[in-house]
């Protein structure tokens, strides 16, 4: 067998282990909540059904039996992940009888519309910044920038965009209050409802934007000035390669930790916004996770929760062969045992 | 004639406490062809000083005064994009103390060769990997390490292959910086003769070798200049320096080494009592003088005059000014 395909078999079974772990933990936490969830369903059927006591005790013993709430726990788990495994994520409990598929399928894309645009925005700016800054040390620009790197960094993000949401919509009233849309607007390809969601769009992007970004640039900044310093950068030099090209090894070796960091944030990005899209009012899936936790709504918590977790072990599985292309040292690392 | 040519050297660390004279009024000339080795203790200033001929030197170290010319060139007149395109990798380059570290870390040996060939001259890509093969070939070095990065190599392999190409481009002299203090010895060796027959095949003329260990500058120097804190108190042949040293530091370095002779075996070694002394704080007059044996009244007071004693050989001590040894 190549080594190539003995690190890719060995990663591949390493993240299916990672999975199931994942599994039993996400199965475990939201039955650690108290409550029962099927009891404010069954409850708004009692007051539509009131007249039929036989019929509510048909519908709860089906509810029953569909959820497996009354079920031992282990036969649950069981059941949880040979259906998962086929790609069925169950049937959600506060908004019966949607499945949670379709629901979190009708959440996702604006999610990844408002985060992966501004995570990118973000990444870009800030190590375009931070690289400035490093190379730059100890200047008029560095002392300007890093201060402000430092409080970006510093700032929470739900404060960063409850502020935005103050100023610019509660005060100066620039921007809408929250949505992704106004209500009453239907969803089309038209001019107006593009321009719409993009005045939606502005403030929950430019606060994830702001208070990711001073991250990147300290991180970056702190690379820079390693490797400016570093021995194979003062060879270079004392060789007579132009500056121009010591510059471009610099940011090669500073990059390698920052694009690590960016793929692990992409798999974060969708759990992490979660007070962001509620501030906002925004429905994505960090929106919908919250509701999903006030209902107890078990089957739509596991089904975000999987859907966060997978897209973390991707972007690990990524990091990891993305890291070897571009960093020599890693490959022989992973290929040469 | 020589080739480079260095008068009253100063070249001083800023800190905050003032300034660290690491290379105090340093006079040195080099004739062409010669291997010189340059020998002190740890923190005595060697790597300061040869840094500072090359003038490849960088804040806090700056070069408060001093003449240093290389193959009739002005090297202290020069800005550095002048020294970069014109002098270094052309007419000096330096392997320095770091070497294991010093090969950008992720790309190829082949293409850092490319890039420091690129900055002096225009010659194709194609020609560049010829002219690297060739000359890999001609000091036994594997060739192909050149496609191979750096990490893949051993340590002596690396230190050897910075070697090679610090002098891809044929530089009249050479700066080794303790070459040979993290390998072993069977790779000492190795790494020596590479430099023995870089001047044989006349790649370069001229080496400085830098180190704190006498028994290996024995197999490879011509002349020998010893440094302490800042200063060199004695310069000679090589076999003027190992047995007839008329500094007193000198002899106690020398001293201080096992050597294969029957009176070191059984006298024993003998070390220099105390420790180098502060470079911020140095002492007044000679600065050897609180570790000297001999120590007089005027050793406290006046700096001892450089004094030619011979042939190309000069020492800067009182005993010997004064004509007491």
């Amino acid at each position: 067998m190549s080594p190539i395909m003995r690190f890719i078999l060995r990663r591949v079974g390493f993240l299916f282990l990672t999975f199931i772990v994942f599994m039993l933990i996400i199965f475990a936490l939201p039955r650690a909540i108290p409550g029962n969830p099927l009891s404010t369903l069954l409850s708004q059927l009692f007051q539509q059904a009131q007249a039929n006591p036989e019929l509510i005790k048909a519908v709860y013993k089906r509810l029953m039996d569909e959820f497996g709430v009354g079920k031992p726990v282990h036969i649950q788990f069981i059941d949880f992940i040979s259906r998962t495994l086929r790609g069925d994520l169950g049937t959600s409990i506060a908004f019966y009888p949607r499945k949670v598929g379709e629901i979190v399928a009708a959440y996702l894309p604006w999610s990844l519309g408002l985060l992966i645009p501004a995570t990118l925005t973000s990444w870009i700016i800030g190590n375009s910044l931070g690289a400035l800054a490093g190379y730059k040390r100890k200047s008029a620009v560095d002392n300007l920038m890093l201060p402000v790197f430092l409080t970006l960094s510093q700032t929470p993000y739900y404060w960063l965009a409850m502020i935005l949401l103050y100023v610019f919509a509660v005060n100066l009233g620039v921007f809408p209050i929250g949505g992704a849309y106004s209500s009453g607007r239907i969803p089309s390809l038209t001019f107006e409802f593009i321009a719409d969601v993009l005045s939606h769009y502005i403030l929950p992007f430019l606060s994830i934007v702001l208070s990711a970004m001073g991250g990147w640039a300290i991180g970056m900044r702190v690379m820079v000035i390693y490797e400016l310093g570093a021995d194979y950068i003062n060879y270079a030099d004392s060789l007579g390669l132009p500056d121009r090209k010591l510059l471009r090894y610099v940011f090669k070796n500073s990059m390698l930790p920052q694009i690590t960091g960016l793929a692990l944030s992409f798999g974060t990005i969708l759990g992490g916004s979660l007070i962001t899209e509620l501030v906002f009012n925004y429905p994505g899936t960090g929106y919908l996770l919250f509701r999903a936790i006030s209902t107890l709504d078990y089957p739509l918590i596991q089904g975000v929760f999987i859907l966060l977790i997978s897209t973390l072990l991707l972007a690990n599985l990524i990091v990891d062969f993305v890291y070897a292309y571009i960093d020599p040292r890693i490959r022989t690392g992973y290929l040469g045992e | 004639m020589s080739l480079l040519e260095a008068e009253h050297v100063k070249a001083y660390y800023r800190v905050r406490e003032g300034f660290v004279k690491a290379v105090d009024d340093v006079s040195l000339h080099l004739d062409r062809g010669v291997i010189m080795g340059l020998a002190g203790e740890s923190g005595c200033g060697k790597s300061t000083l040869v840094n500072t001929l090359m003038l490849n030197i960088r804040p806090p170290l700056y070069l408060i005064d001093g003449r240093i010319t290389l193959d009739g060139n002005l090297l202290s007149k020069m800005d550095k994009q002048t020294l970069k395109k014109k002098v270094w990798g052309v007419l000096v380059s330096i392997v320095p103390q770091s070497a294991l570290n010093a090969l950008m870390p992720t790309q190829k040996i082949i293409d850092l060769i490319k890039d420091i060939v690129h900055a002096h001259t225009d010659i194709s890509d194609s020609e560049i990997v010829s002219m690297s093969r060739r000359r890999f070939e001609e000091l036994n070095l594997p060739v192909e390490a050149l496609n191979m990065y750096p990490h893949e190599l051993s340590g002596g392999m690396r230190q050897r292959a910075v070697i090679a190409i610090s002098t891809l481009l044929n530089p009249k002299l050479l700066i080794v910086d303790e070459p040979t203090s993290a390998l072993d010895v069977s790779t000492q060796k190795q790494v020596l003769k590479l430099l023995v027959d870089l001047r044989k095949a006349k790649i370069i003329e001229s080496m400085i070798f830098v180190t704190h260990d006498i028994a290996v500058l024995r197999q490879i120097a011509d002349r020998i200049a010893i440094m302490y804190a800042g200063k060199i108190v004695e310069s000679a042949s090589t076999d003027d320096i190992l047995y007839n040293s008329k500094h007193p530091y000198t002899y106690g370095l020398i001293n201080a080494v096992v050597t294969p002779e029957p009176e070191v075996r059984k006298r024993g070694l003998i070390s220099i009592p105390g420790e180098p002394p502060n470079l911020l704080k140095p002492p007044s007059g000679c600065r050897f003088h609180p570790r000297c044996p001999y120590a007089m009244d005027i050793c406290r007071r006046e700096e001892p005059p450089l004094v030619e004693v011979g042939e190309g050989w000069t020492v800067a001590c009182h005993l010997v000014a004064s004509g007491r040894r």
